[in-house]
Formats: C-alpha cells, structure tokens, sequence
C-alpha cells in the first residue's frame, strides 16, 4: 500500500497526528468555503505543496494515490455538466451543456479537489496507528477502536495470504480464461472465508491466556512539543482558510 | 463505487451521517451484546473487517471483461448478520478512505448508508425471501449478493442525484443520468459478485459445512445432504 508506505517515511511522521488533524479540518473547512472553483484549486494547490514539499512525498506516488479518485471525479463532472432535456414523450431526451451545469460542475470539481488534497495530507503523513490512538482521545467507542486495531493487525496477514495463494493459482493457470479466474477467485475467498474462524479463534486463546480480555491498547508514539505542532499547524491551516476567502 | 471525499454539498455531508449513525449505534450494541455472550466474536469480527478489507482489495473478473472489486456486503451480510455489519463496514470504509483514498471523511456517512446499511439489509432481506420460498440454496446466495451490490449502487446514483438535481429535469432526471454513467460497470460487477459469492459458499458447503451451520447460515439437514 502507497499510502502505507508514505505515512511511515516522511518529514512529519513524528509531528503529533492532532496537528496534522487540525491541519486537514482547515484544509476541509477552506475547500468547502471557498467561493469560486478557481479559489477551491488555489486551496488544493497549497495542500499538495504541503504533502509533496513539505512532508517530502514524491509527486509520482502522490499522483497514483490520487488517480482512482480522479477518474471518479471526472465521470460524475461530466454527468454533472451535462444536462438531459425531456423533448416529448416519443423523442426522449436531448442532451445540452447548460452554462449554469458547468459552472456547478466546475464549483464541485473544485472542492473536490480540495478536499481529496487534504485527505491525502492527513493519510500520506500520518500512520493509521497514530490516527487510531487519535481517535481514542476523541473518546470514540471501545468496540469500534478495537475491531480497527484488530482489522489493521490482521489485513497485512490476509494480503500477504493473498498474494501467495494468488502466485500458486496462476502458476497453475488458475486465471487462464475468466471461467478459471472465476472459479479461482471463489475458492481462494473461501480460504479466506475459513481462516477468518480459524484466525480469530488463536487471537481469542492467545488473548485469553493473557488475561486479556478488555480493550486492545498498545503503546503510541511520544510526541515532543505537541503544543507547539499544534499552535503551528493550526496558524498554518488558518492562513489556508484566509487564503480561500482571499481568492474568492 | 465510493463517492470521493468533497464531492457531497455539507449539509448532504451531514445529513447522510446523521441518517448512518443509528445503524451504526445500533450496530455496536448488537456486537457487544453478542461478545458478551460469545467472547470469542470480539475477535472474529475485527478479523472479519480485516478480510472485507482484503476482499474489496481484490480484481474480479467481469462480465464485460474489465476487472471490478467485489463490495462483500452481500457475503459478509450473510454470514455475520447484517446489523454487525454497519460498525465493520464503517471501519472498512473509513480504513479505505486512509489506506487507499478510496471515498473520503466528509462523505463517510454517506457511504456507510449505501454500502454498509442498504446493502446489507438488502442482502439478508432477498436471502431470507428465497430461502422462505423455497428457492434453492446457490440461487438464493446469488439473488442476495448481486441484488445487495445494484441496490447499494443505485442508492449512491440516489444520493449524488439528491445533491445534484437537473437543472430542467430535477432529482428524477439526474438519477437517470447517474444509474446510466454508472450502470456500465456496476451491472456486470453485480453480476460477477453473484457468481463468485455462489462459488465461495460452494466451496465453503463443500469443505466447511460445520462452520456455517454454527453461523446459523446452513441447517443440519442441509449439512448432511
């Protein structure tokens, strides 16, 4: 995973996951104030330069993170600009581009933009156990923290169960024809579909002889000068949100 | 198909995490009630966020010949009842969201609601009136999961036509035009996670039948046949 990958090497890896959060809300809260689409993208613009300058992402990775959410954006832009129009009954529809469509397409496009930028610096910058350990100071349920730690410790295992299970099945030409893949694919979820009882039947014996059975916790990262990340990352986010207005 | 972070106006943003937050809740009281119960469900079901995680990661082959990812509602769903699955699918999706940028915060309530509240239930629901007419095991399996996978899209079609209504046309026009961009892949992908859901619960029937029977998904009767 990419994203993984950034979240563990970068410049802000050891800036407390609060003042990036406080970060990526004022990059929210600009993208959706911003007036105009011009203003939405001049938000978009400063937050990649934050990830891709600031933290030391590479625009190449950054750019196919991005990619599936673009293609999205694009599809949905364009049923937005362009406008059906009832002709008669037995006519059906002509299909226009409405100045007004466009110029809503292009608003949207814009905060879109803004906000996936945004996502990104809080996703590319920070490790999901640091935003975990967030989200229990934010007095989130215990049940829900505990089934994302045990998702986010049990889906590396799963991938890599994956990927070897796929590697057998292809060098027996299990994905030759899409019949093959088919079958392939089922049986290799079933697999799956059974190590998900057999699995969590061992973390169960495995916590229990351990005593453990209350909340999953596990020791989160000092951060030094968590105030001052704050105070700086919050002036930062501040300027973006003014920036936004500005622009307008 | 998740709609991308900033793409919802806010107050869409909002109501669409207002209307998930009750399943969601609910969702959570269902899971500690059951690990009360069963202290060994606390791991299975974080196990099992962890595979519908994996799951949605994988290609799928299509109909169409394009590859696809299965959504996994309607397996999930069936196997672990669709009231667990809207606390697991909120994680799922949020841990999209952050791992692979697939959907994003602000749209997180919606999302949730299409794939992890209306698929679901839709799933159980069609299962349950299949299996209680009688309809054969593989086929009621296939009408709940890909039925599970149209509605959750057409539910999301709903939910971008909400926000964006036609100019002219109104909500009913834009819900045309999104069924219609997004009926090209989504069809065939329905189509495709039938077909694969079938397959999985042959293999599983086949080789681990006990299993499902404790899941309440087969009956002993239809364990020994």
């Amino acid at each position: 995973m990419l994203i993984e990958q950034c979240a563990y090497a970068n410049r802000l890896r050891l800036v407390t996951p609060a003042a990036k959060g406080i970060f990526c809300l004022c990059g929210v809260i600009a993208s959706f104030s911003a007036g105009t689409p011009a203003a939405a993208c001049g938000v978009a613009a400063a937050l990649a330069s934050v990830t891709v300058l600031g933290a030391g992402i590479p625009m190449g990775r950054y750019l196919r993170v991005a990619a599936p959410a673009l293609l999205f954006l694009g599809t949905s832009a364009l049923t937005l600009a362009v406008s059906l129009t009832p002709e008669s009954l037995n006519n059906g529809f002509s299909i226009r581009i409405e100045r007004t469509s466009v110029q809503a397409a292009a608003q949207v496009v814009g905060r879109s933009l803004g906000g996936l930028a945004a996502l990104l610096f809080l996703a590319m910058t920070t490790p999901l156990t640091d935003i975990i350990g967030l989200l229990r100071r934010l007095r989130t349920p215990e049940t829900l923290l505990d089934i994302m730690v045990l998702c986010y410790r049990t889906l590396f295992v799963f991938s890599e169960a994956v990927r070897e299970t796929t590697t057998a099945q292809s060098a027996r030409l299990g994905y030759a024809t899409t019949r093959h893949a088919l079958r392939s694919m089922g049986i290799l979820t079933a697999n799956l579909t059974v190590q998900v009882w057999q699995r969590s039947q061992a973390l169960h014996v495995a916590a229990m002889s351990r005593n453990g059975d209350g909340p999953l916790r596990f020791l989160e990262h000092d951060h030094h000068h968590s105030a001052r990340d704050c105070f700086v990352f919050l002036a930062g986010g501040s300027l973006i949100i003014f920036l936004s207005q500005v622009l307008s | 198909m998740h709609i991308m972070e900033g793409f919802l106006p806010v107050t869409h943003a909002i109501g669409w995490s207002l209307a998930s937050a009750p399943f969601v809740g609910y969702g959570l009281y269902v899971i500690k009630k059951r690990i009360r119960e069963k202290p060994e469900q606390r791991m299975l079901l974080g196990v099992a966020a962890a595979f519908t995680f994996v799951l949605s990661a994988l290609k799928m082959p299509s109909v169409t010949g394009s590859c696809s990812h299965p959504t996994g509602t309607g397996l999930g769903a069936v196997l672990f009842s669709p009231g667990a699955m809207a606390p697991i699918g909120a994680v799922v999706l949020l841990f999209q969201a952050l791992l692979l940028a697939h959907g994003g915060l602000t749209t997180l309530g919606a999302n949730i609601f299409s794939m992890a509240v209306v698929g679901p239930f839709a799933a159980t629901l069609v299962y349950r009136l299949a299996r209680g007419i009688k309809l054969p095991f593989s086929f009621a399996v296939f009408l709940a999961a890909s039925l599970a996978d149209l509605l959750t899209y057409v539910t999301t079609a709903g939910q971008l036509a909400f926000a964006f209504p036609d100019p002219v046309g109104g909500f009913a026009v834009s819900f045309a035009k999104f069924c219609g961009v997004f009926a090209v892949t989504q069809i065939p992908l329905a189509i495709s996670e039938g077909l694969l859901t079938v397959v999985v619960f042959n293999a599983l029937t086949r080789y681990n039948a006990r299993e499902l029977q404790d899941m309440n998904v087969l009956t002993g009767q239809e364990v020994r046949a």
